[in-house]
């Protein structure tokens, strides 16, 4: 089966390239093993959040001091703010509406009740701009019962402690009630799923409007709209104070509907999307992949012009520790990795963890390494890339979508 | 060297490398229209800890599992969450007898057998109300249901009155395993796929001795009955591919997937050394075209607009790409790829009373699908979802090999293949 260009790989950076690479023509298939880390994230992008334990303000100008191992060294600190603008405008046109600026972070506050620098936030997100600048004073958390997925304690505590005034009051309505009859599925991707009716979502307003009391504003789990954003506006309809919605503990809803809005959009352009499918192997002439072997096509390998490794890092299986090395599986390409097992982790789990940095070798234009020469027609991009830390540098999603884009410019120039 | 002993200590399902992630439970149609069930990983590997520890800890309520193994498909991990609820289901079913109405459900070939000789009353008698009624009460089969219609005659029957002297002429041969549905219901399926090959060159042939695949007996608990079908058919199999060297053309998913995957996994019947030589006809024939070995040429004045339904077993072989990319050589063919949605029936599950309503909560979604794509018809590698939608949608179904065979220009394809 030939292709203009084949993708391993289904998360954000994969589907982004291939969005990218479809728009303007091109025949692309994405290989994806199963569902990615889209769905543990809550809404929110970040390009640059923390360097050295502080956090970033100004991230366009932040990322100018960042070592030339850094992905977005690599793209080139001077092409940033251009892939920043059509990466908001690639997940607008997919149907991903959100607000934020690559020039100043604003704050996300996580499901653990944390500020966290943020660069896009989804528009029904709880987001703060400033934290002299409240966006209101006096909130009511609103705690569905019996709910798994939000931990409402430490949620209240932390915004607490960025000065709200916070009130905490439990609800319920029957169509949650009756999800209850199986505790081990009050998540917020079930719950979702039964909170779509314009009934369901009057009887969650009558309860807010009820119970609501004073406050500014009123904060619920994000819980709504799994396809897009119209149950939450429906439900904004029906409450009279406005409305922000909070990150939930993953699976997350607004994380699952990012991934399937942009696989629609791909799909739109054309796109193949191999869903359960993973590239086992490669066949390699010189410098050049000629093909790649995927487990379920089996005998009839993927051939194309260009190939982009999108294959996540260790949770997506994209790279591999055993218990002598770090590997990257499908073509056992070069890795940036201490080769002293001592060197990977650090006891302290919150501690910056050296196996964080860790990922596939590549060159100036993101090709990657296989015993120390480029691969012409091989690019890797996202996670799978060495030298940036999604944890601790909050630049995870960013480095994700840029060079998703910048591989995508690479291979369309020729490069 | 007592930690490498991890290395080592994974089992056939990958039940170890479950990282809890839960987003096997984000896809399940089950969980997603009830409470009764708790949900692949609830059912599947966090489960099977404890039925490890003590088997009575089995939860009767993994029956209502579809075994659509969308589970699967969306594990980042690579865990067999379903085949996990499979083993299970296997282990508490052991020595219990299947009910009368789950035997003759499973048992698609006899009663297909049975139904054949009278096909006009059977027709006639299962469409009736009364019929129903008492199918309903009695027998516990749905009401809402019909029953697909039993052909006259046996696509067999057919074949060997009308194909078979033909089929020696031609210079490629294959096998073709067509199953119960294009035996007893639609022949024209297989006629479809006799025309199709003939008209690239292949001769196509019977196997030795072909019995159900077994999916259905798998679904309802008949495991000693499926596991000796599928030693005949496996028997049948090894005899076309290694011998006569004859690839083995299916045009159902179900039946491929089980008989490539689900006889070693759930049936302890091993058909990896034939493996990849059985293979659905839509794989095998985009590769003759992708390779420039045969040239399909359709007809000029073809015009329609479908939606291409990617069935969940179809999903999990992964080879949805081959039936999409063949369909979207037809010119006039303007092809609609729906959203990969369970479309509730899953086999025999829908068919009964208890499951009715849940199959159609289930199906909802993709009949919305559907509607909104405004299509005139859809097209789909499985059977019981051709029903499941026909039923719910009103719209007719075709498997796509069916509408290539419609498409082609039979003797410009012959005349390109040098024929």
């Amino acid at each position: 089966m030939r292709m203009d260009t084949v993708i391993m790989g289904g998360g954000l950076s994969g589907l982004t390239c291939g969005i990218a690479l479809a728009k303007r023509g091109q025949r692309v298939t994405i290989v994806a093993s199963g569902q990615s880390t889209l769905l543990f994230n809550g809404g929110s992008m970040e390009l640059l959040g923390h360097i050295e334990g502080k956090a970033v303000t100004a991230p366009l100008e932040a990322i100018g001091t960042l070592p030339q191992s850094h992905p977005y060294s690599k793209i080139g600190a001077d092409n940033i703010a251009a892939l920043a603008d059509e990466a908001k405008q690639l997940l607008a046109d997919a149907g991903i509406d959100m607000e934020g600026s690559a020039a100043v972070n604003h704050w996300r506050i996580t499901p653990m009740g944390v500020a966290k620098p943020a660069w896009l936030t989804l528009n029904e997100n709880m987001r703060i701009d400033s934290l002299g600048k409240l966006p209101a004073k006096h909130l009511v958390l609103m705690c569905i019962r019996g709910f798994f997925d939000q931990p409402n304690g430490m949620l209240a505590q932390g915004l607490r402690e960025l000065g709200f005034e916070v009130k905490t009051v439990e609800f319920t309505t029957d169509d949650i009630t009756a999800l209850r009859r199986s505790p081990s599925e009050m998540r917020a991707t079930t719950l979702t799923k039964r909170l779509v009716s314009h009934n369901a979502l009057q009887r969650i307003a009558d309860q807010i409007n009820n119970l609501a009391g004073e406050a500014e504003m009123v904060l619920l789990p994000s819980v709504f709209g799994q396809t897009d954003s119209t149950d939450f506006q429906t439900l904004q309809s029906l409450v009279k104070k406005p409305l922000r919605l909070v990150a939930t503990l993953p699976p997350s809803v607004a994380g699952g509907r990012m991934q399937t809005l942009l696989r629609h959009y791909f799909k739109m352009l054309g796109g193949n999307y191999l869903m359960g499918d993973s590239a086992v192997s490669g066949q390699f002439d010189g410098d050049r992949l000629l093909s790649v072997t995927t487990a379920k096509l089996g005998d009839m390998p993927l051939r194309a012009n260009n190939y982009v490794l999108a294959t996540g890092s260790f949770i997506s299986r994209g790279l591999v520790a055993d218990y002598e090395r770090v590997y990257e599986p499908v073509f056992d390409l070069d890795v940036d990795a201490d080769g002293d097992r001592e060197q990977w982790t650090r006891f302290d789990v919150l501690e910056p963890q050296a196996y964080s940095r860790y990922g596939v070798a590549t060159d100036g234009d993101l090709r990657c390494m296989k015993q120390g020469k480029p691969i012409q027609n091989l690019h890797a991009i996202g996670s799978v890339l060495s030298g940036h830390d999604a944890i601790k540098m909050g630049d995870g999603t960013g480095v994700s979508l840029l060079t998703a884009l910048a591989a995508a410019k690479n291979i369309l120039s020729g490069k | 060297m007592a930690e490498r002993m991890q290395l080592c200590n994974i089992s056939d399902n990958n039940f170890e490398e479950c990282t809890k992630c839960s987003i096997c439970t984000t896809v399940c149609p089950v969980t997603a229209v009830t409470t009764d069930y708790p949900g692949p990983k609830q059912a599947g590997p966090d489960g099977e800890r404890y039925r490890l520890k003590d088997p009575a800890y089995y939860d009767k309520a993994l029956k209502l599992c579809l075994n659509c193994k969308r589970c699967e498909v969306a594990c980042p991990s690579g865990v067999h969450i379903a085949d996990i609820i499979q083993h299970a289901r296997m282990r508490a079913g052991e020595g219990q007898r299947a009910s009368l109405r789950d035997t003759m459900l499973a048992n698609t070939d006899l009663l297909g057998k049975v139904a054949n000789l009278v096909a006009p009353i059977a027709n006639a008698t299962l469409g009736l109300s009364p019929t129903k009624l008492v199918m309903d009460s009695v027998m516990a089969i749905d009401k809402h249901r019909t029953f697909p219609a039993y052909s006259r005659q046996k696509f067999t029957t057919w074949f060997k009155r009308h194909a078979a002297k033909q089929q020696d002429a031609f210079s490629n041969h294959v096998s073709y395993f067509h199953g119960c549905y294009v035996n007893y219901n639609f022949p024209k399926l297989g006629q479809d796929l006799v025309k199709l090959m003939n008209a690239i060159g292949y001769g196509v042939h019977m196997l030795d001795k072909e019995q159900c695949c077994g999916v259905a007996l798998i679904a309802n608990g008949l495991y000693k009955q499926a596991k000796r079908q599928a030693r005949t058919n496996a028997a049948s199999i090894r005899q076309s591919v290694n011998i006569a060297h004859r690839t083995v053309l299916t045009t159902s998913s179900s039946c491929t997937f089980n008989l490539r995957d689900e006889y070693p996994s759930l049936l302890d019947v091993d058909t990896s050394d034939v493996r990849d030589g059985i293979m659905l006809a839509t794989r095998f024939i985009y590769n003759l075209v992708d390779e420039e070995k045969v040239k399909l040429v359709f007809r000029q004045d073809y015009k329609r607009r479908m939606a291409y339904h990617t069935a969940c077993h179809m999903q999990r072989m992964g080879w949805q790409l081959y039936s999409i990319e063949l369909l979207r050589m037809i010119p006039g063919l303007d092809l609609v790829e729906l959203e990969q949605e369970c479309c509730g029936i899953s086999g025999t599950y829908g068919f009964k009373k208890e499951n009715y309503e849940r199959s159609q909560a289930i199906g909802s979604v993709l009949f919305k699908h559907i509607e909104d794509a405004k299509v005139e018809a859809v097209t789909t590698d499985c059977e019981t979802c051709k029903w499941q939608i026909e039923m719910s949608t009103g719209l007719p179904v075709e498997n796509p090999i069916s509408v290539l065979a419609d498409a082609l220009d039979v003797d410009a394809t012959r005349r390109a293949n040098s024929i």
